[in-house]
């Protein structure tokens, strides 16, 4: 029997951590001399920082205020209202998690935590708020069920065919089978949100709520989404407008969208303090939040229109020969082949600009907002026990602000890869 | 039958009726979307007139020449309470650009040097740089801008503050550095020294079509320098036109004078402003340097070039290309991104128009200020397409 020659192992250097460590840390002395500088660096930051926020900084004024954070000056007995908000954003988490498995179900896993956490934490909170905190575990799983899986049959076979047990069960709930299913669960959930977070007049128990008084993260929330939702039909007709072939059409697509883009923000916040009421009728007291809102949408429509064009600009004109060519008029091209296509690559580019638009919000407390930044402010200028505490509540509202952004462009990055963006 | 005849004949050129033609059509179409976009504007403009007028609110712009009335804590030019609204507008503009110029130019040094290190085979390194770039560039801004301002406003008194071999002082009123102040000679001097610039730019033309044409070494740009350098030198020494002014305490309240001055508020602010956008600097110099050809480099390194000439020779020009754009409008990100200044107190034109609305017409102030901004963002994209076009001609 012929021995088999063993392979000769590789050096040890050159494997393992040692050959991890040579290589990525120390290939050359140059390398060495970098790593140990930046190391020594890393680790007097790392102890400085870390016993100051263990032991020098002074938490109070985050913690004897959580609320004032994130909903504002909201009454305290609307608060179950948010809560079913909640819920309902849940189970929106939950058809995420079976809809984009990779991308989704880190984030209603980590919300769930984050839910656990708050609702089991002893400290001081209501009982039906820990019970509704509570219940968004559940209510992620609803959603989850809610939605059929890739490997589910749809559920109206099923119903003819005999089948028995849980799974049974499950196919049967599993309803939001078809994408404009849930589009339409999508909507009754975001209306159902802005009927209780506003509430309405004359219902007991919907009292409306002072729009005055919406303020803490979830105003930074609502500006950027309504922001986008809003700014979205009018970047399209921007951005239709600029490829128009009517000069006049053009010329004032192009003005608009460049003005727009090239003045800060805060000049046209500023700006619309004094014209936007102007453009009411007297009598009419519009409230700054929905003043606040139109100038968000206005300003975010001049990127959406340049986030359109360039989705536009990148499909390819083929598509837009072969339209005509099958006889399509030019308006047909453009909504039925053009469009379509476009939008479909503009959909990172959305979650782009939602992050941006997300930051940009931080600036309404210029017009008198009472959004997460100004309830920071107000915590450290209205109080003269926390006047030195300027480090902690802004270290405080950076980490919330980057939790936000830095998942939702996670989230960007994997809609990407799903989508195929770049690859067809 | 004449005029049937005639109407006939008006309806149909050349035998297509006109509801048919595509020029007509189009004619049409233009001449309906003019009415409806000009109406729209005037319906808005008179609308806003109209109230302005049955409000009674200020409009106008005689206020320019009145005195403005209110203090602006910083100034490049010399500015009292007593000038104009119209002088108070153009010092805040200065400061708006002497703010937006720094940070540049800050900016991109610390951004190229983020996005190189983000490319680093040191894994240390380029994690640093990493975490650098999604740690700042997710944090709004105005809150970065806030925090650093409650770093400064921590710092020791003028009296306790940090010193270094007494000429810098860092305190809580802001960072305190020598700085050159001209004398009787300086405009003679920057005279001889355009002078000796024009005559460095001519010999290095001269010296590289030498050198092009007969293939000897000429050391063009060493010559060149060397012009420079010499001309203004001699004339520095002939006629002492600059004197280093140096920081010194004075007086029992420890009071800063002389040198150069970045007040606590600007510092907040160039700090702020550098760090949020090298971090969005960085990526696209990244981008950059990926999208050159790994070839390139292979071929670099094989004839012998180190890692550095490479990155110098090889990936930048290149790079410089797919950079330039999208790096000018970060450009002017930051001078919009500036007028975040309004928040932490330094007097920029955003912050000073929103003083002066106490008294003068706001509308009208904050038409002044979009237009500067506007002006300023044409510049921007003016020299930054200049400097591409050169880099296209080069390429093709």
């Amino acid at each position: 029997m012929i021995a088999r020659a063993a392979a000769p192992l590789p050096p040890v250097t050159t494997i393992g951590y040692v050959g991890w460590l040579r290589k990525n840390l120390f290939s050359s002395w140059g390398n060495g001399v970098v790593t140990v500088l930046l190391g020594v660096l890393l680790a007097g930051m790392v102890v400085k920082l870390g016993s100051w926020i263990l032991v020098e900084a002074d938490w109070t004024v985050i913690v004897s205020r959580v609320p004032l954070y994130i909903v504002g000056l909201y009454p305290y007995e609307g608060y179950w209202r948010l809560a079913i908000c909640l819920l309902l954003i849940s189970v929106l988490f939950g058809m995420a998690w079976r809809t984009w498995p990779s991308a989704a179900r880190r984030f209603a896993l980590a919300f769930a935590a984050v839910m656990l956490f708050v609702g089991v934490f002893p400290h001081e909170m209501a009982t039906l708020h820990r019970v509704l905190l509570l219940l968004n575990l559940p209510a992620i799983g609803l959603g989850y069920f809610l939605t059929p899986s890739a490997t589910q049959a749809s559920p109206r076979r099923l119903e003819s065919s005999a089948g028995g047990g849980l799974s049974h069960v499950l196919d049967r709930i599993a309803i939001l089978s078809t994408p404009r299913r849930k589009l339409g669960a999508v909507g009754v959930v975001l209306v159902i949100t802005i009927i209780l977070i506003f509430g309405i007049g004359g219902v007991p128990g919907l009292d409306p709520v002072n729009p005055q008084d919406l303020g803490g993260l979830m105003l930074n929330l609502l500006l950027a989404f309504f922001g986008i939702l809003c700014s979205l039909p009018i970047g399209i007709g921007l951005a239709l407008g600029r490829r128009s072939s009517l000069p006049v059409v053009k010329v004032a697509c192009v003005a608009f969208i460049e003005v727009i883009r090239g003045v800060p923000l805060i000049t046209l916040l500023f700006m619309s303090r004094h014209i936007l009421p102007l453009t009411f009728p007297a009598d009419l007291n519009v409230d700054r939040v929905y003043l606040a809102g139109i100038t968000i949408t206005i300003f975010s429509s001049a990127y959406m229109a340049e986030n359109v064009r360039g989705g536009m600009a990148a499909v390819h004109t083929g598509q837009a020969e072969a339209a005509s060519a099958l006889g399509l008029r030019g308006w047909q091209t453009t909504l039925m082949v053009t469009l379509p296509q476009g939008l479909r690559n503009i959909i990172p580019g959305i979650v782009g600009q939602f992050i941006s638009l997300f930051k940009d919000t931080s600036l309404v407390y210029f017009i008198g907002m009472l959004d997460l930044v100004e309830m920071g402010r107000v915590s450290i200028q209205g109080n003269q026990e926390f006047i030195d505490n300027g480090r902690e509540v802004y270290l405080f509202l950076a980490l919330v602000f980057w939790v936000f952004t830095f998942s939702m462009s996670f989230i960007s990055r994997r809609i990407e890869g799903a989508l195929g963006v770049g690859r067809r | 039958m004449g005029l049937h005849e005639a109407v006939t004949r008006l309806l149909y050129i050349q035998g297509v009726p006109i509801w048919r033609n595509v020029i007509a059509l189009r004619w049409a179409l233009q001449i309906v979307s003019a009415v409806v976009v000009l109406s729209a504007i005037a319906l808005f403009l008179l609308n806003v007139a109209r109230e302005i007028e049955a409000r009674d609110l200020p409009f106008g712009f005689s206020f320019l020449d009145r005195a403005a009335q209110i203090p602006i804590g910083e100034a490049i030019i010399p500015y009292q309470p007593s000038d104009s609204y119209l002088h108070g507008l153009v010092v805040a503009a200065l400061n708006t650009i002497r703010a937006s110029v720094l940070g540049v130019i800050l900016a991109t040094v610390i951004g190229i040097l983020v996005g190189v290190a983000r490319l680093s085979p040191n894994w240390l390194l380029n994690r640093l740089a990493l975490a650098y770039v999604e740690i700042f560039r997710n944090i709004p801004l105005i809150v970065q801008l806030l925090f650093w301002l409650a770093i400064v406003l921590t710092l020791p008194k003028v009296a306790e503050g940090f010193v270094i071999a007494d000429t810098f002082y860092l305190n809580n009123s802001g960072f305190f550095l020598p700085w050159l102040s001209a004398q009787d000679g300086f405009w003679p001097w920057a005279l001889i020294s355009v002078v000796g610039v024009g005559l460095a730019i001519l010999a290095y033309r001269r010296l590289s079509r030498r050198e092009v044409e007969t293939g000897r070494q000429s050391y063009p740009l060493l010559a060149g320098a060397g012009i420079v350098v010499g001309i203004s030198l001699v004339a520095l020494l002939a006629l002492t036109p600059l004197t280093v002014d140096v920081p010194q305490i004075e007086g029992s309240f420890g009071r800063l004078q002389g040198g150069a001055e970045l007040s606590g508020n600007f510092m907040a602010l160039l700090v702020g402003l550098v760090v949020y956008t090298s971090a969005f600097i960085a990526e696209i110099v990244r981008a950059g340097i990926q999208s050159v050809g790994k070839g390139q480099t292979e071929a670099a390194r094989s004839v012998g070039l180190s890692g550095l000439l490479t990155l110098r020779h090889v990936s930048f020009p290149q790079a410089l290309r797919v950079v330039i754009p999208p790096l000018i409008s970060q450009f002017l990100n930051l001078t919009k991104n500036s007028s975040l200044a309004a928040a932490i107190g330094y007097p920029d034109l955003v912050s000073v128009a929103n003083t002066m609305t106490q008294i003068a017409p706001a509308i009208s102030l904050f038409m002044i200020v979009m237009f500067s901004y506007l002006s300023m963002s044409l510049v921007y994209s003016l020299i930054g397409n200049l400097y591409n076009r050169t880099l296209h001609f080069k390429g093709s």
